[in-house]
């Protein structure tokens, strides 16, 4: 079969094999479009799945945007005790500084803030219940 | 980017919110979402209102969409015909306009709260189409308001779990988007197939 050209000798339409070779080619690309998008479903739906499962059980990691008090709240901690692992005295009413913003005033590396702050996590989660 | 986003939102509150979800209405993508979700832990911890927070984000979201809504309106036609003459095709406008009449509603609701990454494209695709605007605004401000209800609700509830519950919530989105592409895509084959036997 020749692609590209009509047979006017037996009688079929003008452009029919150009047109029945698209039509395939077309069916083709549903097709693995289809294929992709089934895959891309069970793919994403199985991660959410995991995600949701392991929610309950990680803590938050501290990332940089987050304030002091968002993550004390994260930790179930309180903010005042972070504070003092930092030695930064917070800012009334309620200290909205990110912890970058924070490691930028006190001249340090971002970094360094973070770590310490997990140390006073890990540290206070290891404390027993306040009665 | 995104920890600007969220340290911004989490230093100067709902003023921050309502600016960048207009600009992610638009079409800029941002986390919306997960922006949403941390507003809620914030609304939790009682640094942002609840009604602040809502309004903030409801109503910057319809303020973008309405925008997106203009530009297809004013621009889209032009945009369509110089592609058109561009590529040497007729696109059917007049055909375009009565599947976003018949489809638009239930479509432009979804894609703000559901399907979001999808929401700025039907934006511009409703304006294109000549959408009635009044149609295009219910709808947009029942989704827009679902959204911010529903993401920030989240975030109150899992307050302490706010990045992990985005990521899952991320993950849901595209998923979703997946499973209605395969059904359209699905649908396509089946009555290929049904009209070759």
């Amino acid at each position: 079969m020749v692609r590209g050209r009509s047979l006017p000798s037996c009688g079929a339409p003008t452009g029919y094999i150009e047109l029945v070779g698209k039509t395939w080619q077309r069916v083709l690309a549903v097709g693995l479009a289809f294929v992709v998008a089934i895959t891309f479903t069970f793919v994403f739906a199985f991660r959410a799945g995991r995600r949701a499962r392991h929610m309950r059980g990680e803590d938050e990691p501290i990332q940089e945007w987050m304030s002091v008090p968002f993550i004390a709240h994260s930790h179930h901690v309180p903010a005042a005790t972070l504070f003092q692992a930092i030695g930064v005295q917070p800012r009334l009413p309620r200290d909205r500084r990110s912890v970058r913003r924070i490691a930028s005033d006190l001249h340090r590396p971002t970094p360094d803030l973070m770590a310490q702050l997990q140390r006073a996590l890990d540290e206070a989660a290891h404390q027993p219940p306040r009665p | 980017m995104n920890d600007q986003i969220l340290a911004a939102v989490s230093k100067y509150g709902a003023p921050a919110l309502f600016g960048i979800v207009t600009i992610a209405a638009v079409g800029v993508p941002l986390p919306i979402t997960l922006l949403l979700v941390v507003v809620g832990s914030m609304v939790s911890q009682g640094a942002v209102d609840l009604w602040w927070a809502i309004g903030a984000a409801g109503a910057g979201s319809i303020l973008g969409d309405q925008a997106g809504y203009a530009i297809g309106r004013w621009g889209g036609p032009a945009a369509i015909a110089r592609l058109s003459a561009l590529f040497g095709k007729h696109t059917g406008l007049e055909a375009m306009e009565a599947k976003a009449k018949a489809w638009g509603g239930p479509g432009i609701y979804i894609t703000r709260w559901l399907l979001g990454p999808l929401g700025p494209w039907i934006n511009l695709a409703s304006g294109t189409a000549r959408y009635p605007w009044h149609r295009f605004l219910l709808w947009d401000v029942l989704g827009e308001l679902t959204a911010a209800v529903l993401y920030i609700s989240l975030g109150r509830f899992f307050s302490d779990r706010v990045t992990a519950l985005g990521a899952v919530l991320g993950d849901l989105t595209w998923a979703i988007a997946a499973l209605l592409a395969a059904i359209v895509l699905g649908y396509q084959l089946w009555a290929h197939l049904r009209r070759a036997r």
